[in-house]
């Protein structure tokens, strides 16, 4: 069982000189990186000024110290430390090939974000948390060679903070892509989340994925009869996951009869101001 | 004659549960409405007579952040008059009435504990030469423009903005502000009422990135006396951020209860969700740090024998800062509706004291 660890820097030794530049450093130096099979990268001190870029460029110069790294998470920082659109990330490019027996790779953030060619013959599993994911990442997802990939877990956000796109842009992501292996699929964290549930009901993955994820969105009783609807056909399916939503007790109660595992647990009211309805998505920044 | 006396609100679970520990420790504690003070006291306690006394915060009603200023005013003229009142006879205090007055002031009892040496939620003075400037040099938002000159000049780019006087989460504000873009995010519980305008207190926390309404909300709370002091992430237990509510008596740590929240506000009032800290799993020398740094707070304040302390741990370093400190700060509903051991500790001192007073 390896070992799960987090670097960060606390305000007084970012103040102190560290930053992003000693960040890798720092890491490589740890007597007990060797072991350390799981990295977590918390606040590098100023996400908010500079970027992971240098981060990333020194781990795919490092290759060879990480390559007993299984799990990378790049950017855990909550409202603690920084807004979550205000986390600048990187151009990850080099990694892909720097780092062969990565498993798991978790971005949180999504300015400047930049997947590039994605080509990884071992990586299960893809998380992206942001309050808006550009178009443009999504089409290179799209794009993505990974022929193991069981987990794809993406925040789509809003237009505020860098979602340019629409629902026909998660379709044709959803549409283009080759996963053979998919056996998760989460599209979270939406202001069109009951669109999103339709675009996802109708993709390819609904075959063979055994995890369906449309939490954290604004999914409402619409969203929940699409799925009251369609899931009985795909018995593959064995867990619903829409915790944080809009739905009502009596569509929440009737999903629970479905045959599959729901976890509909956070559920939200709309809320009333100046005349129009207000529904939020989770983290929506 | 010697009495015992619980000055409070009689129905409150303040007064009722302390009534239980008292009647637990067997001591004989009368209960005096603040609506019957002074009065009701001169009564109880004629000149020449001791007694030994309890002070609870009266009931506040108001929810206006405008107001709460007054409301301190009339609060502190309240403990002066006992101040007072307690000069003409043997009157003992669980908590002195100064020793209250003294944690009203925020910034006073942060320049105390800094004295001592004990680490603190650092203030954010404003930039000396932001100090002077004329305020309608900063546009429609001048306090606040004072405020991002100086966080921008300190590089401090997230702070808490509360009254200075007060306590609860009335009023307080996060704000983050990132000088190279511009952008801005508030967090606060704090709303402008449909009508009159006034900022009122609310129980749901909200975010705003607008600058506008992050301007118009954060200058109606600068324009009271406010104390502004850098934002430290806290501390994170299973996706929850927290802090940490100490109740120390007569030296000891009583109780020590952790604020969760999902947000940057923590207080109890917010539905947040309160964990003995116990069930944390924090490495014993942190306990101890965070007790070793109460102890010698309380023992900052030799008047308060009964003292609750907010405390936060840094995230990653898990270092201690006592953010605050509040003499009438022993209402822990997880210790009420369990062991109910803080008020019980109180009353036996109470009961201590009238045995070697009969």
């Amino acid at each position: 069982m390896g070992k799960s660890k987090k670097y960060e820097y606390d305000y007084e030794q970012y103040e102190a000189g560290k930053g992003p530049d000693s960040m890798v450093r720092d890491i490589l130096a740890d007597p007990e990186f060797g072991e350390v099979t799981d990295v977590v990268i918390g606040s590098w001190g100023s996400a908010w000024e500079d970027g992971c870029q240098k981060i990333l460029d020194e781990i795919a110069d490092n290759g060879a110290g990480f390559a007993h790294v299984e799990k990378l998470f790049v950017g855990d920082m909550d409202y603690e430390e920084c807004e979550v659109s205000w986390i600048i990330q990187g151009n990850y490019s080099r990694l892909w090939k720097a780092l062969p027996d990565l498993k798991e790779l978790t971005i949180k953030g999504s300015t400047d974000l930049v997947l590039g060619q994605v080509e990884h013959e071992n990586l299960e599993s893809l998380t992206i948390i942001c309050g808006g994911l550009p178009a443009s990442v999504m089409e290179e997802i799209g794009n993505a060679k990974l022929p193991n990939l069981r987990k794809l877990v993406l925040y789509i956000g809003i237009d505020n903070y860098g979602f340019d796109g629409d629902g026909d842009t998660v379709q044709n992501l959803l549409e283009k892509s080759d996963f053979p292996k998919l056996e998760y699929l989460g599209i979270e964290d939406s202001e069109i989340q009951d669109e999103l549930a339709h675009v996802v009901l109708e993709s390819k993955y609904m075959k063979q994925i055994h995890t369906l994820d449309l939490a954290n969105g604004t999914l409402t009783d619409k969203g929940g009869r699409m799925l009251l609807e369609k899931l009985p056909s795909f018995p593959n399916i064995k867990m619903l996951d829409v915790h944080y939503h809009y739905m009502s007790d009596g569509m929440v109660s009737k999903l629970k009869e479905l045959p599959v595992e729901v976890d509909a647990a956070e559920p939200n009211e709309p809320e009333e101001y100046g005349g129009e309805i207000w529904m939020n998505a989770m983290l929506t920044e | 004659m010697s009495r015992l006396i619980l000055l409070g609100s009689p129905g409150t679970k303040r007064t009722s549960y302390f009534m239980k520990g008292a009647a637990r420790a067997g001591a004989d504690v009368e209960l005096l409405d603040w609506e019957d003070f002074p009065q009701g006291l001169w009564e109880r306690v004629p000149e020449g007579e001791r007694a030994f006394l309890k002070i609870d915060p009266p009931q506040w009603g108001s929810c206006c952040l405008g107001e709460l200023d007054g409301l301190v005013r009339e609060y502190e003229g309240k403990l002066k008059e006992l101040e007072a009142f307690g000069r003409g006879r043997e009157l003992c205090f669980l908590n002195a009435p100064d020793g209250i007055r003294a944690l009203l002031d925020k910034r006073r009892c942060k320049r105390r504990l800094l004295q001592a040496g004990i680490p603190v939620t650092e203030e954010v003075e404003p930039w000396e030469e932001e100090k002077d400037r004329p305020a309608d040099d900063m546009g429609k938002y001048p306090l606040l423009g004072r405020l991002m000159e100086t966080m921008a000049k300190r590089r401090i780019f997230q702070v808490f903005i509360k009254p200075n006087f007060g306590s609860g989460a009335a009023g307080v504000m996060a704000l983050r502000y990132e000088p190279a873009r511009g952008e801005m995010a508030l967090y606060t519980c704090g709303m402008e009422e449909t009508g009159t305008g006034r900022l009122v207190n609310t129980k749901r926390l909200r975010r705003f990135t607008d600058r506008e309404r992050i301007g118009s909300l954060t200058e109606r709370l600068l324009e009271l006396d406010c104390i502004v002091e850098r934002w430290y992430p806290k501390a994170e237990h299973e996706g929850f951020s927290y802090d940490l509510r100490a109740v120390v008596q007569d030296g000891e740590t009583d109780f020590i209860l952790a604020r969760l929240s999902k947000g940057p506000v923590t207080n109890l009032h917010l539905n947040n969700h309160p964990l003995k800290a116990r069930n944390l799993g924090l490495p014993s020398q942190v306990t101890e740090s965070v007790e070793d740094i109460c102890r010698r707070a309380a023992a900052c304040y030799p008047a308060l024998r009964s003292v609750g302390i907010d405390v936060l741990l840094e995230r990653g370093s898990l270092r201690p800062r006592i953010i605050e400190m509040n003499g009438q700060g022993d209402l822990i509903y997880q210790d009420i509706y369990g062991e109910n051991r803080i008020y019980t500790k109180q009353a036996r001192m109470m009961r201590q004291w009238i045995m070697q007073n009969v």
